[in-house]
């Protein structure tokens, strides 16, 4: 497995990127949705000081993975329908936009709430905005909002992934998962590439 | 009549170097104190105490400061932290309304004069030093007092709270007082 893309597979780095921003995001969802659970006032702040400081690693991630999505390019679409390649491409768009504006959304709640934002107890960061408790409710709903549309575009990114899978045999999710093969061997042309 | 100067000399020799006694002018004085959370800075300060103030520059023994603060008092600009201060964990002031500083002696350490005194805060007695600037403005002065106490010697921030990874473990107290003669 290369660490770039080709015409058939994504790159390892892709892959890295997909998967750790896809756990750090579930992860990170969860851990915003139950912070209640927290059985104590500290261990709430420890939990939300873990949120944001995963948080912020997604937000360094995600530039990265632009950053390397636009040198290295990507496999060839599949054949399939022009309205769902047309579909894929906006869904991968959003996705794209969502998992930017997330962490952005939270560390401009965290800052109008004039709460520190630190990384893993190592280095603090400055607020994106001057502290307001007018905004407080309105950036906490952006932020909460934001996390279940992109819940609403994961299922479909996901039941369309294992569509591909299932029902039309490609390799549109294979060549994404980490250690899997391609059903169909390259051909002979792809390997000189 | 050895008696009699015995106790003359008693009466009339803490009166003849007796320091000055001043009145703390509450709108121009501030009690304020500073920590961190989560590697920032906060700044809070308390808007109810009284002080009683004596003091002599140059003869500093017969000066004496004379502190008390109402802990639920304490503001720092966060209401989370406003409203978790005076519980139980922090301050405790159900169980501990008041804290209290007085001084037992002034030294100086070069030209920096040092008030010593015994503060108790939440129960737990212990000594602390403050640097004293005082600045003589005809009848009146300024007083500006500075220190760092360790939290955690008055148990302030307990338990869970006790991680000083989150909540530095050294609080710096600042006093600026306007004085006007009594």
């Amino acid at each position: 497995m290369s660490l770039r893309s080709n015409p058939r597979q994504w790159g390892s780095v892709a892959k890295f990127f997909h998967w750790t921003i896809a756990l750090a995001i579930i992860g990170n969802g969860l851990f915003g949705l139950l912070r209640d659970l927290a059985s104590s006032p500290m261990q709430k702040i420890n939990w939300m000081a873990l949120h944001k400081s995963i948080g912020i690693t997604v937000l360094a991630l995600v530039l990265l993975r632009l950053a390397w999505r636009w040198y290295d390019g990507r496999p060839r679409e599949e054949s399939a329908p022009r309205w769902q390649q047309w579909g894929a491409r906006a869904v991968h768009a959003l996705l794209y936009l969502l998992i930017l504006a997330i962490p952005l959304s939270g560390w401009w709640f965290n800052s109008v709430t004039g709460k520190p934002l630190q990384w893993f107890k190592q280095f603090n960061l400055p607020a994106l905005a001057a502290k307001n408790d007018e905004l407080r409710h309105f950036a906490h709903a952006v932020h909460e909002y934001l996390f279940w549309l992109l819940i609403l575009l994961l299922v479909a990114h996901v039941g369309a992934a294992l569509k591909h899978h299932v029902f039309d045999n490609d390799d549109v999710l294979r060549r994404m998962l980490p250690f899997a093969r391609s059903r169909n061997p390259p051909s002979s042309e792809e390997d000189r590439r | 009549m050895k008696c009699l100067t015995i106790l003359l000399l008693a009466l009339a020799l803490p009166g003849a170097a007796a320091a000055t006694d001043y009145t703390v002018q509450a709108d121009a004085s501030t009690l304020g104190f500073a920590g961190t959370f989560q590697g920032e800075a906060f700044q809070g300060h308390f808007g109810q105490w009284s002080a009683a103030i004596s003091y002599d520059d140059t003869d500093p023994a017969q000066s004496k400061f004379d502190v008390e603060v109402i802990l639920a008092s304490a503001r720092t600009g966060d209401s989370d932290r406003d409203s978790t201060l005076p519980g139980p964990d922090f301050f405790n002031t159900e169980k501990f309304p008041k804290a209290h500083f007085v001084t037992t002696g002034f030294h100086r350490d070069g030209a920096q004069m040092i008030a010593d005194g015994q503060l108790t805060l939440r129960g737990v007695t212990r000594p602390v030093s403050l640097k004293v600037d005082f600045k003589p403005q005809g009848d009146d002065a300024t007083l500006d007092v500075s220190g760092t106490l360790q939290r955690l010697d008055f148990g302030v921030g307990g338990g869970e709270y006790a991680d000083t990874s989150v909540i530095g473990a050294d609080v710096q107290v600042t006093a600026h007082l306007q004085l006007a003669t009594k």
